[in-house]
């Protein structure tokens, strides 16, 4: 069977109207994420009283099983939990009202924040002792010290781990097709079972994720190239050179 | 008297690093401190701002006394917000500039507005002689420079006191003078300064009271002519001895 250009060319296009959808999974799921990212690399390093081993715990399961499972287990589990939680309450809300992409959203936001808070962490970590003691020194509390000091110098030492999870979580976005979310790849597979072209709708798939792939490395490229430009190296101590 | 430290204690695990260390610093006083590589001089300016905690004793800093064995997040925010430092590595905010730096204690922690800060940092940009350097980042300064833009970052303050812990040791030699410069300017304007240092010159020519520490305490201490020529402790004389090439050289 010989490669079919045209439909392939036409599935692109057909595909292209889905690109909205597959980068609102991975955006939403990024932002989430970063914050449960942030959150958890904090209580970590800070070893906070109680949250700090559900903390490790969570990290670990997450990193250690595979990401369609979390798929599954939010889009199973979810409903269930919820389901007894609306009778307990008495909503008149019930699972079946959720919409699916919520559950994608979930899933990728616990699983990217698993990661994320790796990468939080060691950015954190890669901050001078003595400029949070600077800091502490004229006066500021630990959160003004976390917001003004540690976190935006963090930042920058994560950005291109950053940019590793964003696409991450872009290839992660079509794992919504499992669970029926209407995105790049669920679409490119009924594509391919109406038209018997499984190989023309998979390989126009591929190259719409890969271009926002590169859309995506090439922003986070600026950003890096930006900052790294204003902090010099972080995480390099200030020398008595010159 | 403007800082006053009442028997302060502190140990790293079975090193008592401290031991009973009372201190009175009169308003606009500058104190020097002197002492053998070890003898807990870094510890003791880091448990007066709390960035160490004593294990006991009392600090009271402009009418504030907090006791160091019951310390309160509170009373701990308010002394440090009554002190500043200079470091001994600077340790300025590498994401920001020189100006921002200094801007930076003043907007957050005194909550005064911007404009202002700005103006004030501008002016003290001036007094340490870099005008020039506002929009610089720590980087793209050198060590002398950065050295200067850290204590325009504590005057920035307004403090009661300010700690120096070894100011320009970590500076290159052609470097110091700049530094010592600013040092004695900040002196001559009567604020409070507590320095560490090894710079004799600075200890003699400007300090009014020198201290010499050893093992954690308090050995001897005495005006600067009076120390130099005639300490009456013969561990004072045997540090003052073992240090005196350099000294001479500094005449
Ligand atoms: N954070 C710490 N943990 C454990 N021990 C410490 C700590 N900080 C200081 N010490 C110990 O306390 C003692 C005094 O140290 P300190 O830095 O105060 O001395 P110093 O007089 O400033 O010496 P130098 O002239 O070398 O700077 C040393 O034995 C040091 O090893
Ligand atoms: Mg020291």
């Amino acid at each position: 069977m010989a490669f079919d250009f045209p439909f392939m060319v036409e599935a692109l296009f057909k595909l292209m109207l889905k690109i909205p959808i597959s980068l609102e999974i991975t955006f939403v799921s990024l932002i989430f994420g970063f914050l449960i990212g942030v959150a958890v690399a904090l209580i970590r390093i800070y070893r906070v009283k109680i949250l700090c081993r559900p903390a490790d715990f969570y990290v670990s399961v997450i990193r250690g099983t595979p990401m369609l499972l979390h798929v599954y287990t939010v889009y199973l589990g979810i409903p269930l939990m919820f389901d007894a939680l609306a009778k307990y309450a008495g909503w008149s809300a019930r699972s079946k009202d959720i919409p699916t992409i919520a559950f994608i959203f979930i899933a990728l936001s616990v699983n990217s924040g698993a990661y994320m808070s790796e990468t939080v962490r060691s950015g954190i970590l890669a901050v001078q002792k003595g400029e949070i003691e600077a800091g502490y020194s004229v006066g500021m509390t630990t959160m003004q010290v976390l917001r003004r000091i540690v976190l935006p110098q963090a930042l920058v030492v994560c950005l291109p781990n950053l940019c590793n999870s964003i696409v991450s979580l872009l290839h992660g976005s079509a794992l919504a097709s499992f669970i029926g979310v209407s995105e790049i790849t669920n679409t490119a597979n009924m594509l391919a079972g109406d038209n018997w072209k499984f190989f023309e709708s998979f390989v126009a798939a591929a190259i719409l994720y890969w271009g926002c792939a590169i859309v995506i490395e090439q922003i986070m490229g600026y950003l890096e190239r930006k900052m790294a430009r204003r902090c010099g190296a972080p995480g390099v101590p200030a020398s008595s050179a010159a | 008297m403007n800082v006053i430290l009442k028997n302060i204690q502190k140990s790293f695990g079975h090193n008592h690093v401290l031991k009973g260390i009372d201190l009175g610093v009169e308003n606009g006083e500058v104190v020097t401190i002197l002492g053998p590589s070890g003898s807990g001089k870094t510890t003791l300016l880091r448990c007066i701002n709390m960035l160490e905690y004593p294990d006991s004793g009392t600090i009271t800093i402009d009418g504030l006394t907090v006791d160091a064995t019951r310390p309160h997040k509170k009373n701990t925010l308010r002394l440090r917000q009554k002190t500043a430092m200079v470091f001994q590595l600077y340790n300025l905010f590498s994401h920001k500039t020189a100006l921002e730096n200094i801007t930076e204690g003043p907007i957050v922690v005194q909550k005064i507005p911007k404009k202002q800060a700005i103006e004030k940092g501008e002016q003290l940009l001036d007094l340490v002689g870099l005008s020039d350097k506002a929009s610089h980042y720590p980087h793209q300064l050198s060590g002398g420079q950065q050295q200067r833009v850290g204590i325009a970052r504590a005057l920035a303050l307004n403090p009661e006191v300010i700690l120096f812990d070894e100011p320009t040791s970590a500076l290159d030699p052609e470097l110091v003078g700049e530094v010592l410069v600013v040092m004695k300017k900040v002196a001559r304007e009567g604020i409070t300064m507590i320095v560490v240092t090894h710079e004799m010159s600075f200890a003699r020519d400007i300090a009014n009271r020198v201290i010499f520490m050893e093992n954690g305490v308090i050995v001897e201490q005495n005006s600067p002519g009076e120390i130099f020529t005639n300490a009456k402790e013969e561990r004072t004389r045997a540090f003052l001895k073992r240090i005196t090439p350099e000294y001479a050289y500094e005449i």
